[in-house]
Order: C-alpha cells, then structure tokens, then sequence
C-alpha cells in the first residue's frame, strides 16, 4: 500500500523483495539436501530386559505355591531378597544367607514333593532339582559345574497362623540359566601383576558376576576393593590396602553429569601416597570401563578429604591393559614358508615379507611367533623339530635353532610359540611320550621346563596373556583336548635358574570335545574354535572362568586350524581356514586374505 | 381557582380514594428495593461483596467507554472472537478426526502384532509340554516343571521382536499369585501400574482378547506415556492359565498429533491475526471518513460553518464527503440569509419604533390638551378623549416594550449587576401594587423574607420582573391571595409569585412567554399589557443567567419562579423553590381543592409587611402542612410529549419537591424554601429528572425549550383562558 506513490523504482523493488521471499519459502517446503551439520547424541538403547517382579505369598498358599513362589522370588531383581525371605520361617531367613553362592542349573529348579500324602501333619519336604551349569561363589567368581542339583527344602505350617513356609534352605541361590544370564553380568576387576617390575604396572583382569539391575557400579567398586579371587589372588596385587573398604553407610555409587564417581572409602585408606591412589583409581577405572553410565573421572575420598583424583585418560599412564597394546602388523606363513606381514586392520591383501632371517625363506616354517614388542620373532619349522629365533630387524641371521623336539610325527612336536609381555618365548613339545612346556627367557638361552603340576595330558597349543600372569593351554587327553587356564607361577625359584609353574589349570571349556585353535582375544577372553560332543565345530568367545560372554559369537567358518585375536578388539579376528587365511572386521562377514598362506598370528 | 373547575378536578380523582396509599407503600417498597440493590449495581448482599464488585468495575471503565464509543474496536474484537472460535472449533474437528485415525491405524497393527504374540505364546506352551511330557506325566500330577524360567524366557524372546515398539507384561491370572508367577514385564514398565485393573478383570472373566489405553509407566526415570495395551489369557506349559499384555506406547502417535496441533494452532493464529487486522483495515477505511464527517457536523453545529471535508478520491466515501459538503454550504448559505433577514427585521422594528416615537409624542401632546379640555366636551367627545389618552398611554407602553424587546434582539442590553436585596425590591414592588390590589381585593403577602436574600443582579431589571409577575398575579388572581416566596440556597436565588387564579392550562405554561400570546385569541386585548411584559421579564432573567419558568394547572392557580445565580457569571444548577408549588390542587387532594387551608400553623410562614398584615390579617394560610398521604392525581388531559411534563403517574409525595432528599413534607415543613438546599428543579430540559419527579405541570422556559413545541390542547376544563401582561 501506498508504494506506488514512492515512484516507478518502488514497485519493482516490491516485486523483487516478494519474489526473492517467495523462494525462500520455497526453500522450506522441501526437505532439505544440505547443510546443518551437527553431532548426533547417541541416545541409550533400550533396556528391553525383562524383569521379574516377585510376590509375597499369597494367603493360604498351598506349599507348592510357596517353593514356587520363593523360586521365583530368587530371580527378581529384588535387592536383598527381601521378597523371598518371606516365603522363609523367621528362623529360616535369618540364617539364609543368599549371597554365599549362585547355583546355576540349564534348566531352572524343578521341585518335588517328597511324600505329598503328609500334607496335613504341617511338615513336608520339596527336593529341588535339575542340572548344574556354574556356580557362583561367595567372592562371586564363576565356575563351570556339572551333575546333577539335588537340594532338599522343608517347609512348615506355621501353627498360629496356618501358613506354609520355608524352615530349611539350601544357603545361596538357585535359578535358571537365561535367568542367571539376565539378572547377572560378568565384569572385569582389574589388580596388577604381582612380580612385574614393568612401568607402568601391567594390570590383570579378574573376571566376576555381579547382578546387573542391582547396583552393579557399587557392587564392582565394593568387590574391587575386597580383593581378586582366590585362583588369581597369588600373581596379583591390589592398589586398595589392607582393610579398605567403603566408608560405612556410603550410599550408591553413581556418577555424576560430567561421568564422575566419588567413591569415599575408611580410614584405612586415608594414609597412602598419591602414587598408591592413583594405582586405586586406576584399578578404579578399569574396572568401571564398561559400566554405563560412563565414568571418566574417579575422585577417590577417606578421612573426610581427598585422597586423589583420576580421569580416563590419566588411569593409562598409571597402569596398563593387555588391550591396550595395538598391533602393527598381522603376521603369517606364506606359501614359500617365509613369515609375512600385512598391515593390521586395513584392508591390505599384499603381504610383505618380514625383514630379517625368517622373512627371506631359509627355512621353510610352518608356525610363527612375532614377540609383542615386534622386534623379534620365533619360527617353528616346517617340520616341527626346531624353533628358531631371529631379529626383524633387516639383515639379521639365521642362528642355530634354540630347541629341538623329537616327536615322531610332525604332529607330535613343536607346538606354534608364544611370547609373553616379559619377553619370554613359551612353546610347548607335544611328543606322546615326554610331552614339556618350555620357556626361553629373553628368547633365548637355555629353555626352562615349566612344571605343570594338575596338568594332565600333552599340551597341544600355548598361548599367554598379555599380562603375563595367566596362560591359556590346549590339553590333549585321551582323544580329547580342552581349554585349560593356568597362572604362571615365578616364585620359588632358586640362583640363576627360576622355577616356573603353571598352576591351578582349570578347564574354561569343560562342554567342547575338541579344541583345535584359540587365542586370547581380550583382557579376559579368548577365542575358541572346538567342537562339542556329538556337534559341529564352531567357533565362540569363551571368558576365562569359562563363562560365555554376552557378546555374540563370530560367524560360522568351516575348517578352522588356527586362529589368532588381539586382546585389542580393533584388530579383526583373523583365521587360517580351508579357503586360507580370512579376517573378520567388526560388523562384516568373513574376508580372504589371501590363499597363500598358513599360520596367521597377530604379535604374542 | 373557581369552583366549576375545583369540582371536575375532585370529581375525577375521587373514584380512587384508597388506591393511592397502597400504591404509595408499594412504591416505597419498589423503591427501597431499587435503592438497595438494583440500581447500585444489582447486587445485594454485604458491601464487602458490593465493594469488590466496584473494585472489579473501575479499572474496566475506561475500556467499556472505549468499546462503546469505538466501533472499530467493537468491529476487529467482534471479528477476532468470531474467528478465535471458528478456528478453534475447526481445530478440534481436525485434530479430533487425525487422532481418530492415527489410532485406527495404530489400533490395527497392535491388534494383529498381538495376536501373533498370543499365538506365539500359546505354542511354544505346547512345546515346553511336548519336550518335557515325559516328565511332566510321570510326575505325580502336580505342576513340577519349573515354568519360572520358561516364562521370563517368554517375555524376552516376544519382546525382543519390538524393541521400542512394544513391551511385554505377564501377570498371574485372577487371585492365584501365589502358584509362583510373579509379574513379568520387559523394558522397564511397572506391570501393576500399567494395566489397568478393569482389564485385568475382564481378562480374567473371559478367554478372549481385550484391549484399553493406559498410561505406561516405567521404573526408571523415563517418563510415563500414554499407550495401548492388549491382553489374553494364556495358558503356560502346566496348563495354568496366566495374562499376558502387549503394551505399545502411542509416543509416535502423540508426536504427530502434536504436530498437527502445532501446525494448527501457528496456522490459526495466523489466520485469526490475518482476519483481526482485515476487520481492522476496513473497519478503517469506512471509519475514518465518518469520524471526520462527524468531527465537521460538531463543528459545523458549533458554528464555524466553513469547515469542509476533505474529499480524496471517488469511491463511495468520497461520494459521501461531497455530499457533506454540499449540504454544510447550503446550510451555511440558508443560515447566512436568515441571519441577514432576521437582523433587517430586528433593525426594521427598531426603526419603526423609534420612528413612530417623534410623531406620538406630537400626537401625545395634542391628545393632553384635548384630554384636559375634555370637560368642555360633550359627553361623547369627552369620552372619545379619554379613550384617546388610554390608548395613547398603552401605544406608549407598548412602543416601550417594543424598543426594550428590540435591544434584547439586538443584544444591546447591558447588565448592570451589583449586589442587591431582593426583599428591598420585592417590597417596593408590592407597595407599588398595593392600590391595583386593593383595587381588586387581593391581598398580598410574603414569604420567607426573614433572611436577606442577597444576589448579585441589576436592581432595575430584577423589579420590572417582578412587578410583572406581581401585577400578572394580582390581575389574574381573582381576588385570592397572592403570595411572593423568596429563598435562598445554594448558589441560588429564587422569587416565586403564586396565585389562586384560574391557572393555566397544559402547555400554557412555556407559551405564556411567547411575544403577543394570549390565552383566547377571540378576545380583544383591551385591557392590560402590551403582551410583551413576561418575553421582556423572560430577556431579563436570561440577561442574569438565571430562569424564569412557570407552572399552573386549570383551576388552582399559577406559579412563576425566577430564579437567580447569587454571582453573576455562575451557572445555575438549581432552584430553591420547586416549581410546582406544595398546595397544587393535584398535591392537596379533592377536599380542599379550591380553598388553601386557613390557620396560622406555618411557623416558617413569612410574616407580610405591616401594611399588607393590616389590610388583611393572615388567616389563611396557602403554604399549609399537607398530610403526608396526599393523593395525587394525575391529570389526564397532561399527555407525554405535552409542553408541560406532564406524567400521568402519582410519585411518592416526598418526591413532590424535585429530589428524592426533600424532606419537607415529611419533616412537617410547610415550607421547604430553606430546608431545601439542593431542590433541584426545573432543569429545563434535563432528562434525569423526569423519574424522579412526581406529574409535574409547568415547565421551565429558560433556556431554550425548543423541544416543546408540540402541544396539545386537549383541555375540557377550565375556561381561564387568560392573556397575561
């Protein structure tokens, strides 16, 4: 209105701003393909768990009902079990103590009358039973169990109040199997390795159950702070003095908006250095890496002040993991018998010979080792009755082999090395008749034959933990080879020449028949290719205390013969199979990498 | 006031001797009511209430004055209502109907996801039954298969398939919690809370499906959201029956309707602001030319006749601005001519008269010599020469008037205001009208001369009125007594000169100030005035900014009222004697009707000069106490639009005054001149009094009674038709 009387010029303009208007409402009507760039918040999955919510006795419930009940009552997610002691008499659940143990049967508990005839004389007994799969201790360590769960409940009619309850109970608690994996996480404590003199301390995982919906943050720190488990507890040492505990009264840990945790402990914590706070907070973190919420900071607290403080980034320098070494290069045996590499975690299909004395193809070999640091690497043979050890280093020579073995067969001799954090070279002699485990400090010298006391059988493969402290075994026994788990033991030895045991061994895999590869593919895992009874071969992730973890197991790959993982998990699984040697990138299917070759291990 | 006319007056009120007190109380009761509640507000109750009403209303005062005199306002807020519920009953059918079908929608996939889920539930029921059979027959019948794990196993496999989409509950059937089925739920819903119990019971009452909406709530800190659940009873491996929900929240459902709602509610606003300001602009366009227009008619009307409109364009304004114009230049040219006429004829008057003055007094010097020498004469010349001297003396009058009438039109009269007595003039007035009274037997008297009345006026002026008025009353009178009242209140002066003569009929009172009226054309005007004398008292009384106003009825006499502002630039509010007098015919009732009540009993009564208490004593008394049941009466023949406001409806007799704080009658004043400070009366053409006034005749003719003009006659009694001097 009235721009028409501005002159000829204002009604053009006019046309110009209203056209120029029009097509950036134009620019609104349509979706938009570009711009606006922005971060995405990642917004939580949903926790589709499903909960159960236990019920206090109905009244007049029959005593089918009360076992029922209090079974049930045991997988809720109730946190003192509040509900289930009331299906107990008052003495009853005052001396239960639910805590001790976690029973867990393959089928859930089955419960029967005993005599159901003797209803009304108000005392009747219930057998529970079923199969067992895995216990849980009272320092909530997991073991792999077998026969059969018989356990008898008694119960009682209350004679005032005619109610049936519970008046005998077996102490701990008893569910299912897919009850236990839903209300129970496996969680890595984190002390450091007893002897290791390295700097920065290399920690060692100690693999526990705690229940997922109750507290798990506050659960991990208190567990933490008691001490590793019985098997680890002689290779392993704690930053947490003796005595610490959380302050009395605490109330549940939980991180704050920034991701930090306070954790206040006793008194007996007060005195320590920064150094051994540190250590703790370090221990700390670790521990509660795979919580969620995400801590990134833990403030450590006693005595009413503060002890010390560490992020995430400072728990790295204070100690370290296993996984946090990341390999270079995947190291393999190619057709000529010379060790090859390629660069780890590309997408490089060209290997390249390693420089120095193995890579140039003297000797034929048919199994490798390259040591952690990269610098040097082991090579067994082509007929497995020399080990040889030779620099990477461009221009090193080929030496006279540092062990030779007298299998009869190829099979029956050198088994494919090892090289521990430390150095040491492990390779374990596999002859029927005088089947050894030797460890070549240093990688060279005279090999010292490591004592396997408990240890039953010839071991077939070797392979150690990045920390040094735990050492996993394939042991052939009768037709049947398992996984076992053993602690390195250096103590006890005497001048120049130390002892060295594994001890302890304990199966990880007692349900596979026949183990024919694994490797350690995390600070507490391994990867495990075997075949149960009366089943296929497949490959899965098995935990330490032989456990099956919550992650899905790697794709199906026929004709396994060695596989190999890095305890960092960026490195693909890479195996040796019928169609040669395949890598498995996180989120994809099996990849060649080429035909040409055998062997494959990461360094380790 | 003769008898003839007292008679047809009682004779008409007195077919309802007892209506009037009834009516009175009734009255008395309507008007307590109005003044209690209904006129303050409408509301009764305690003034706490009353008070906080009137604080509510202050504040909105302001805008009801502003709504009621703007109609652009009136027009854009109308239009933005009706808009707003447009809009908003557009936006509930709309987001009624989205709704509607977002939930169809949701509805239908629930259901069949559900049942998939029940299907699912129930077979793998069946085999958890056919693996474990064996078992389960060889036991002793009771439930011995553990369906603890199977049924979390349950929940988790059927809840797996809608993350996000859907959770799964399971509660125990009915009462029986205690077979060892606690609630199940995944995704962290609280089961007890989320279903509601009505379908739990109809659930438990009936095998099929039901479904209703609910609220989810959760466990966690998430917030609980509306959502549809859907449940059965299924059996589990042991063949007890358990519920089993499906709950599938409706967030998405709720975010697309809020984005409708959004999206309707912008786009309301939108459209409601776009109408507001549509109504506002053409609101505008037609608005502002008629403000202009109305500002140029008050303008115009205010006098300043060359105020134009201004004329943009040719629309249908424009075409109304010129018109405008035109009709304001053709106004201002018929005005400019009259006023040229009228001031000819003004100044023709004024010539004529002086121009007559040379000749008569030649003519008047000859008719005193014939009229001396008249006893010379025969008879019939001598007679002839006094006929001549008589109708020379009232040629002269008349020319007197004329000349005085003429320097009012003119505006050359000049007030000469300082402060005077009115007593000392009304005296002198009434010994000057002593010997025409005597003459005709009339006796008069004053009244409330006790007190000087002291007014700032022009002392000349002031007597010739009131000499008038006097003379008039004594004339008129017809031997009754005439009383002249004077008061004091306020800012106010008053006189009132009160006869008991034939009075006047309706609408004679405002006419009686017309120049040359008389009462009954068909008589000669052979005695008296000029017919100039009550226009010229009229000119007078306007001259000091005061009224002059007159009441009568047929039969019971006249009163003429001036009343004075006590300084003279001070403008009147009112008067202290009400206009119509307390000893109407109307007011005193049919008994006494004629005859003012003798007995002294007055005590306010003005004692009369020495002369007039010795010529007639003061026995009777006009201004008498009236009992307070007086009835009124209404005279018919006083129609509305009539001159006279003439309301045929008795008022309560306190209200006779003018105001409803009068209290004179009541109080046993006789004479309400002083206790009546604020008797305001005869406002002239004041609207607000008319309610409050009892019938009153006679009306104010001060100050422009142009409203009057239309009178009838439709008078039966009384034949005084009078002229008055």
């Amino acid at each position: 209105m009235g721009g028409g009387e501005r002159g000829r010029g204002a009604p053009v303009r006019t046309v110009a701003y209203a056209a120029s208007g029009i097509v950036l409402l134009a620019g609104c009507a349509s979706m938009p393909d570009n711009g606006d760039l922005r971060g995405v918040e990642s917004t939580p999955r949903q926790d589709a768990q499903v909960r159960v919510f236990a019920m206090p006795p109905s009244e007049d419930a029959t005593p089918t009902q009360i076992v029922q009940g209090f079974l049930e009552a045991l997988t809720s997610d109730d946190p003192d079990y509040k509900t289930a002691r009331q299906y107990l008499t008052r003495e009853a659940a005052r001396t239960w103590r639910p805590e001790l143990s976690t029973t867990v049967l393959s089928d859930g508990p089955g419960a029967q009358a005993d005599r159901p005839d003797r209803q009304d004389t108000g005392s009747l007994s219930y057998t529970l039973t079923g199969t067992k799969v895995a216990t849980v201790d009272a320092q909530q360590s997991y073991t792999p169990a077998s026969g059969s769960y018989d356990e008898l409940v008694h119960l009682t009619r209350d004679a005032k109040s005619e109610q049936w309850r519970i008046d005998a109970v077996p102490q701990g608690v008893v569910m299912g199997k897919s009850d236990f994996q839903r209300n129970y996480m496996s969680v890595n404590k984190y002390y450091f390795a007893a002897d290791d003199a390295g700097s920065p301390p290399m920690t060692v995982a100690d693999p526990v159950y705690v229940r997922s919906h109750v507290d798990p943050t506050t659960q991990m720190v208190r567990s933490l702070i008691e001490g590793p488990t019985a098997w680890l507890d002689p290779a392993v040492r704690t930053g947490f003095p003796e005595g610490t505990a959380l302050r009395k009264g605490a109330s549940p840990l939980t991180p704050d908006d920034r991701g930090r945790l306070t954790v206040p402990l006793n008194d007996k914590a007060a005195e320590i250095g920064t150094g051994r706070c540190e250590e703790m907070a370090a221990q700390l973190l670790f521990t509660l890496r795979t919580l969620s919420p995400a801590v990134d900071e833990v403030e450590l607290r006693a005595g009413g002040g503060q002890l010390c403080s560490l992020a995430q980034e400072g728990a790295e320098t204070v100690a370290t993991r296993g996984a946090l070494g990341r390999p270079d290069y995947l190291y393999f045996v190619d057709g000529e018998g010379r060790l090859v590499r390629i660069t780890a975690g590309s997408g490089d299909t060209e290997p390249a010979p390693v420089p120095g004395a193995l890579g140039e193809g003297e000797k034929a070999l048919r199994s490798v080792a390259v040591a952690r640091d990269e610098r040097t690497a082991a090579g067994v043979a082509i007929d497995g009755k020399s080990l040889f050890v030779a620099s990477l280093a461009s221009g090193s020579s080929s030496e006279e082999p540092v062990l030779r073995s007298t299998g009869e067969t190829e099979e029956d001799r050198l088994t494919t090395p090892s090289w521990d954090a430390q150095g040491g070279l492990w390779v374990a002699d596999s002859d029927p008749t005088d089947p050894r485990l030797y460890l070549l400090e240093d990688g060279e010298g005279e090999p010292v034959q490591v004592r396997t006391p408990g240890l039953d059988g010839r071991v077939r493969a070797v392979r150690v933990a990045a920390d040094g402290v735990r050492i996993a075994l394939v042991v052939e026994k009768d037709g049947r080879s398992s996984l076992v788990i053993g602690r390195i033991d250096r103590n006890g030895g005497t001048g120049e020449r130390p002892t060295v045991t594994v001890l302890d061994p304990r199966s990880a895999t007692p349900e596979l028949e026949q183990v024919t590869a694994m490797s350690w593919a995390g600070d507490s895992r391994l990867v495990v290719v075997g075949r149960e009874q009366g089943g296929v071969e497949q490959m899965k992730y098995v935990e330490v205390d032989g456990s099956t973890p919550d992650v899905p197991a790697p794709a199906a790959l026929t004709g396994v013969e060695a596989v190999t993982a890095s305890e960092d998990e960026q490195a693909p699984l890479t195996a040796y199979s019928v169609d040669g040697i395949v890598r498995l990138p996180s989120g994809a299917q099996w990849q060649k990498v080429t035909e040409e070759g055998t062997a494959p291990v990461y360094p380790g | 006031m003769s008898g003839d006319s007292a008679a047809s007056a009682s004779g008409r009120s007195g077919g309802r001797p007892g209506r009037p007190v009834g009516r009175k109380t009734r009255g008395s009761r309507w008007g307590r009511l109005l003044d209690g509640g209904l006129l303050q507000g409408g509301v009764q109750g305690s003034p706490v209430i009353r008070l906080f009403v009137r604080w509510v209303r202050r504040p909105l005062l302001p805008v009801m004055r502003l709504w009621r005199r703007n109609i652009q306002l009136k027009v854009v807020v109308t239009t933005l209502l009706m808009s707003l519920g447009v809009v908003l009953l557009l936006g509930f059918v709309v987001i009624g109907q989205v709704r509607n079908g977002l939930l169809d929608a949701k509805v239908k996939a629930s259901q069949s996801q559900a049942t998939g889920g029940f299907a699912v539930a129930k077979q793998q029921a069946e085999e958890a039954v056919s693996v474990t059979g064996d078992d389960g027959a060889a036991a002793d019948g009771r439930p011995s298969q553990s369906v603890i794990q199977w049924m979390s196993d349950l929940v988790e496999s059927l809840s797996s398939g809608g993350q996000g989409a859907f959770d799964v509950v399971t509660l125990p059937a009915g009462d029986e919690s205690g077979s060892g089925r606690g609630p199940r739920a995944s995704g962290q819903v609280n089961p007890t809370a989320s279903v509601p119990a009505a379908l739990r019971e109809r659930i438990d009452a009936s095998g099929s499906a039901a479904q209703s909406y609910t609220r989810i709530v959760y466990d966690t800190k998430k917030d609980s959201q509306p959502g549809l659940v859907i449940g059965k009873q299924v059996n589990d491996p042991n063949r007890d029956p358990y519920q089993l929900y499906y709950l599938f929240p409706l967030t998405q459902e709720e975010k697309s309707l809020s984005l409708v709602k959004g999206t309707l509610a912008t786009a309301g606003l939108f459209v409601v602001v776009l109408l507001g300001a549509i109504a506002w602009l053409v609101v505008r366009q037609v608005v502002t030319p008629v403000r202009m227009a109305a500002g140029i008619a008050e303008r115009l009307s205010a006098g300043r006749l060359q105020e134009r409109m201004k004329v943009t364009g040719e629309d249908d304004i424009a075409r109304l601005g010129e018109a405008f114009n035109k009709m304001a230049q053709n106004l201002q040219l018929k005005i400019n001519q009259l006023e040229d006429l009228s001031r000819m004829q003004r100044r023709f008057v004024s010539d004529v008269s002086h121009e007559l003055r040379t000749p008569l007094t030649t003519v008047r010097m000859a008719a005193d010599v014939i009229h001396e020498a008249r006893e010379d004469f025969d008879p019939v010349t001598a007679r002839s020469a006094e006929l001549l001297a008589d109708q020379l003396d009232r040629f002269e009058s008349l020319l007197a008037d004329l000349l005085e009438i003429s320097r009012f039109d003119a505006g050359a009269a000049a007030l000469e205001a300082e402060p005077i007595d009115l007593r000392e003039v009304v005296r002198r007035v009434v010994s000057g009208a002593e010997p025409l009274a005597e003459r005709k037997g009339t006796r008069i008297r004053v009244v409330g001369d006790q007190q000087p009345v002291v007014a700032e006026a022009d002392a000349r002026r002031v007597e010739r009125v009131l000499r008038n008025l006097v003379v008039n009353a004594v004339e008129h009178g017809e031997g009754k007594d005439v009383v002249v009242k004077l008061a004091a209140a306020g800012g106010a002066v008053a006189v009132a000169v009160r006869d008991y003569g034939v009075g006047l009929k309706p609408g004679e009172a405002t006419r009686v100030f017309s120049r040359f009226w008389r009462a009954d054309p068909a008589r000669a005007r052979t005695t008296g005035g000029t017919g100039l004398g009550l226009s010229i008292a009229l000119e007078d009384a306007r001259l000091h900014g005061g009224w002059l106003q007159a009441w009568g009825e047929p039969g019971g006499g006249s009163q003429f009222r001036l009343t004075l502002p006590r300084t003279a630039d001070e403008p009147l509010r009112g008067s202290p004697i009400p206009l119509e007098p307390k000893d109407s015919r109307r007011d005193r009732g049919p008994d006494d009707a004629g005859l003012p009540r003798g007995g002294g009993d007055g005590e306010k009564r003005a004692t009369v000069s020495a002369r007039q208490a010795g010529a007639d004593g003061a026995t009777r008394d006009p201004f008498a106490l009236r009992p307070a049941t007086v009835t009124p009466t209404a005279d018919p023949t006083a129609l509305p639009g009539n001159g006279a406001r003439v309301v045929a409806r008795p008022a309560p007799p306190a209200r006779t005054g003018g105001t409803r704080t009068a209290s004179g009658t009541q109080s046993g004043n006789a004479d309400d001149a002083d206790g009546v400070p604020e008797a305001v009366d005869g406002a002239g053409p004041g609207a607000d009094d008319d309610r409050d006034r009892g019938p009153e005749r006679g009306a104010g003719a001060a100050g422009g009674e142009g409203g009057r003009s239309g009178t009838r006659d439709a008078d039966t009694d009384g034949e005084a038709s009078r002229g008055r001097r």
